[in-house]
């Protein structure tokens, strides 16, 4: 450290904060996989060194020729041919189009030079051309431009975006309900098949998509981990090792965003906990917790699928599972353990059928092939309520589902779907309770980042009891119809709603009020609030004489005409008053001052 | 020995020494300024520059830069000097070969460079 220079550059960088540094290190990564992007390009230029240079001494060697041969005019006269007529002539030649000898008719001796520059100089051409071609369809040079222009439009972004890593069922299932909320997303996924599919597939918005291993942190700053737009990390990768990896470089990058990871083990679970605080989304702990509510609460399950599914959903019916009784799992792999766990803590029998002998803690252990009849016919089937065919196969539990339904048709029959293939077969099937472990990840992460409102609102939700669901379900449904309609978020604050900062002061603030249509104020709007949020204490679905208070957070769904009216209210001065008072307030200079008067005394509102 | 370093110093070398010897003489007498050479000058030029394609080091791309430049002076020369024999008619005066000269000599000093940074890139080269 003799240099002066160097020592303040390093003091500067050492007084710096911590966010800087980390920053400064998703910088660095992202510089280095682009100088690798850059590295190929050069490469490229270096095998195009060849080609040119024989061009190059082809052409030369052509010219020179033709200049020191000597030529005739028309009289005979002898004459030498110029650089210009000489490297004319050559061009001509030699890209095969071909003017004909000028400025004279060539002589014997000229014509046998040119006739040997012109298999020279198209052979130096086809060369060139060649390889150039070869070049552009170069793998590596593709990906390298791939790599550019992903990593151009990224930066370009101006907007939040979400970065999901892992772009197979669950991510392009997730990727079109944000796309339908009008939210950007970048796509890293190993397969390049899966990122051409992105390219074919119709978003309202462009989806910059890069065929990387997102493990690479490199890739993972390309895709805009150090964009100071990035809101979220998300990752959905079939490879628990690699969903780490992603856990782990978003952590130690950007400790301060949001990360969701898809897990299917506990281990790797805990492990990615040691980062900061993913939020990990395991389908088959989920779809255990779930059932575990259809149980006892089969209105609050239906809201909260109803909810999850996102815009446009169709509401799912209202199950009815056995509440007591036996229950038959099939498999005893990860799902088979959750769900067995999770009925034994229901208070249920559980019997479960596995080919491979394992500790099954309290339940009764039948070891088999389920899909045998003879083992099935030993699970004693005609005395079970409820049967989980929970196998990793999809032919194995649709041959369950069919054998099972045949012996006992008023079972209550759950199966997981593995495969989107067999989508169909399992809707024919008509089961009571499907799991697709893509769709619970994908519907879990839309639910946590969609808004945080309804992330909220469906953890308060399990335990606000039946009944209350049931009456939610019911208010939504004569409000939206059958299809969910949108969920949108409201913050009262000065900046949000500037036409209710004065009401919301006063501590009259009625929902009721506020809900109505501004165009007739009899009319209620098309929308019910599902949840208020004050400070950290949630309120959920408050009724019309609930008091609202500055700065609360509002999670509401109806239909988008009633959203805009809603805005309406909010951000026009004078609306708010007709819907409270029912007087109509003029908005304009020249009318207020009209009838300044005589609206002050009518309204205390503006006053209070 | 590397034979592509061996390529590449020659070309660089050659590139300076034809444009020297097209550059010396007396500035404004075409007789002393041979046609041929400048040709040539062009040519190894070209070369040059091709060799210094794809060379990612800080060293390697001023090399390029100082081709380019080199290249883009003498295909002006080039340039001129066809413009004089064939469509002005006054032909070669002593002006356009002044032009065309000052033209070259401005190349030359770029492929000086070219050479300086050659010898210092091959000095500043340790073994082991």
């Amino acid at each position: 450290m003799g240099n002066p220079l160097l020592a303040f550059w390093k003091n500067i960088f050492d007084t710096e904060d911590d966010e800087g540094r980390i920053r400064r290190a998703a910088f660095r990564v992202a510089a280095s996989s682009a100088a690798q992007a850059s590295a190929t390009i050069f490469l490229i230029l270096r095998r195009m060194r060849a080609p040119l240079i024989v061009l190059i001494v082809i052409f030369s060697v052509s010219v020179f020729g033709l200049t020191i041969i000597p030529g005739q005019d028309a009289e005979g006269n002898p004459i030498e041919m110029g650089f210009f007529d000489a490297f004319y002539i050559m061009s001509y030649t030699a890209t095969t189009i071909g003017f004909g000898e000028i400025p004279h008719p060539f002589t014997y001796n000229q014509r046998m030079w040119v006739t040997i520059s012109i298999y020279l100089t198209v052979i130096g051409w086809a060369y060139a051309i060649g390889s150039l071609l070869a070049l552009l369809n170069d793998r590596a040079f593709r990906s390298a431009l791939a790599l550019q222009h992903f990593s151009r439009k990224v930066s370009r972004l101006r907007e939040p975006f979400l970065l999901i890593a892992g772009y197979g069922r669950t991510g392009e299932v997730l990727g079109h309900s944000f796309d339908a909320l009008g939210r950007r997303f970048v796509v890293l996924d190993s397969s390049s098949e899966r990122i051409e599919r992105l390219e074919l597939d119709s978003y309202h918005a462009d989806v910059p998509g890069l065929a990387a291993d997102a493990r690479d942190p490199g890739h993972l700053a390309v895709a805009g981990l150090g964009h100071s737009c990035c809101e979220a990390v998300v990752a959905l990768t079939d490879d628990e090792e690699a969903n780490l990896a992603i856990v782990m470089a978003a952590a130690l990058l950007r400790p301060e965003l949001p990360v969701i990871a898809r897990v299917t083990s506990r281990q790797i679970a805990e492990r990615m906990q040691a980062f900061g605080s993913p939020s990990t989304v395991n389908p088959f702990d989920r779809f255990g917790d779930h059932l575990r509510l259809a149980l006892r609460a089969p209105a609050a399950y239906q809201l909260l699928t109803w909810l999850e599914s996102g815009p446009g959903a169709a509401l799912p019916e209202r199950g009815l599972p056995p509440r007591s009784g036996r229950w038959i799992v099939c498999g005893y792999g990860r799902m088979g353990r959750e769900l067995t766990a999770d009925l034994l803590a229901e208070g249920l029998e559980v019997t479960v059928i596995e080919s491979h002998p394992t500790d099954v803690g309290d339940a009764r252990l039948l070891v088999g092939d389920g899909s045998d009849p003879w083992v099935l016919a030993q699970a004693d089937l005609d005395r079970a309520v409820g049967l989980v065919a929970g196998t990793d196969n999809d032919t194995t539990n649709l041959s369950l589902v069919a054998a099972a339904r045949r012996s006992n048709p008023q079972l209550f029959l759950a199966a997981r779907q593995n495969s989107p293939a067999s989508a169909p077969l399992f809707a024919a099937m008509e089961l009571d309770a499907l799991l697709v472990p893509t769709e619970v990840v994908a519907h879990e992460v839309y639910a946590q980042l969609s808004t945080p409102l309804l992330w909220r609102f469906i953890r308060e939700l399990p335990a606000m009891g039946n009944d209350w669901a049931a009456a939610i379900v019911d208010r939504l449904r004569g409000l939206c119809g059958s299809h969910l309609q949108t969920l949108w978020k409201v913050l009262l604050t000065a900046q949000e709603a500037p036409a209710l900062a004065s009401w919301l002061a006063t501590g009259e603030a009625r929902l009721g009020q506020l809900l109505r249509n501004p165009e007739n104020r009899d009319e209620p709007l098309h929308a019910i609030v599902l949840l208020v949020l004050r400070g950290r204490q949630a309120m959920l679905a408050p009724e019309d004489d609930f008091v609202l208070q500055p700065g609360d957070e509002l999670l509401l769904a109806g239909w988008s005409a009633a959203r805009r009216a809603l805005d309406t209210t909010l951000l026009v001065p004078g609306i708010l008053e007709y819907l409270v008072t029912g007087e109509r307030v003029p908005s304009s200079w020249l009318w207020r001052r009209l009838s300044a008067p005589r609206s002050n005394e009518a309204s205390g509102v503006r006053s209070g | 020995m590397n034979l592509e370093k061996v390529v590449f110093g020659f070309f660089v070398v050659l590139a300076a020494t034809l444009n020297f010897g097209f550059f010396i003489g007396d500035i404004d007498k075409p007789e002393l300024h041979n046609p041929y050479e400048l040709f040539a000058a062009v040519v190894v030029n070209l070369i040059a520059t091709v060799l210094k394609f794809g060379d990612r080091t800080q060293i390697g791309a001023v090399h390029l830069a100082t081709s380019l430049v080199a290249d883009l002076q003498l295909i002006g020369a080039a340039l001129m000097f066809g413009y004089a024999t064939y469509v002005s008619t006054a032909g070669m005066t002593a002006a356009w070969t002044a032009s065309v000269v000052s033209l070259s000599g401005g190349a030359l000093l770029a492929n000086i460079v070219s050479v300086v940074l050659l010898v210092v890139e091959t000095v500043s080269f340790h073994r082991g």
